[in-house]
């Protein structure tokens, strides 16, 4: 955990900034508008859309308090569940059978606990609406916990 | 959604290829727009339904294979049974709140199929008098009750 909020890097502002640093004070005119503020950031906020369950999509900020809490668990959950690379040795799973696509040599593939493999990046689309395998239809959250139990 | 595209080129595939049988893809109306299937279906033999020919419509959103299609029966010869309504709409649960990503195409004709195989008496649906006068055209906006598993 802890990688949920990738933080923007925001050093490229300050190399151009710099850049311009050595030309001034060499008499040159000064740009009408040397350093102010930057202008209000104008793009629309954009706010997140979760699914609380399949076929529904609500953005962030129209979830009920029950449904920011489904959302927060699953996000927690989901960062529990086993990933891997492929590395062909699997003869079982071939297929991800989300994106009907084989696996590859380095797709980054993430497992549930009743063994079914995906591409992480379509499960975790996926676990985000439903909290079930797409091929078995285990729950992932009441498997995930007996592991926890037994163990 | 690029990958939603591939998939249904997949499938596509697959279904021309492999079609279940008594099922076949209209590949005329795949190749106008990719996102709307017409899919002939035939009664199977030694049912009620023998030798009738049907059709259906699949509707596939940008979220598809992670949100179920918008599947209905179209055209003159809508069947008759008491989980298909006289405007085309089905009461089927993997259409909506038991869809999963590893369904596809071929396996939603495979269920309609065995949904109209197992049928022992030609009859609509008890209330669609009503439904047909009050529903969404879309069918994923109903709130199907699912309450006979036998058909």
């Amino acid at each position: 955990m802890g990688n949920c909020f990738q933080s923007q890097n925001s050093d490229d502002i300050s190399l151009l900034r710099g850049s311009d640093a050595p030309d001034n004070g060499h008499g040159q005119e000064p740009l009408p508008q040397p350093v102010g503020p930057p202008p209000p950031y104008q793009e629309a906020e954009v706010v997140p859309v979760y699914h609380p369950s399949p076929n529904v999509s609500r953005p962030a900020s129209q979830l009920t308090e029950e449904e920011q809490i489904k959302i927060a668990q699953r996000l927690g959950l989901i960062h529990h569940l086993p990933m891997g690379v492929y590395d062909g040795t699997s003869k079982k799973a071939k297929e991800c059978v989300i994106c009907m696509c084989e696996f590859t040599f380095g797709d980054t593939l993430r497992f549930l606990p009743c063994m079914h493999a995906y591409h992480k990046d379509c499960i975790d689309d996926w676990l985000m609406r439903s909290f079930t395998c797409p091929s078995c239809m285990e729950p992932v959250d009441a498997a995930l916990l007996s592991t926890y139990e037994t163990s | 959604m690029a990958s939603m595209e591939k998939r249904l080129q997949k499938e596509l595939q697959a279904m021309t290829k492999d079609p279940p049988p008594g099922v076949q893809v209209d590949q005329e109306s795949c190749s106008r727009v990719m996102n709307e299937w017409i899919v002939d279906l035939e009664g199977a033999t030694g049912t009620l339904y023998e030798a009738e020919k049907f059709q259906l419509q699949f509707k596939f959103g940008s979220k598809y294979p992670f949100d179920s299609p918008q599947v209905t029966f179209l055209g003159p010869n809508i069947p008759i049974h008491p989980h298909v309504y006289s405007n085309g709409h089905i009461c089927l649960s993997i259409l909506t709140e038991d869809w999963s990503p590893a369904l596809s195409v071929q396996s939603v004709c495979l269920s309609i199929v065995s949904m109209l195989s197992s049928c022992t008496e030609k009859k609509r649906p008890p209330d669609n008098a009503i439904y047909v006068k009050t529903c969404s055209k879309n069918p994923k906006k109903t709130r199907w009750w699912y309450h006979d598993d036998t058909v």
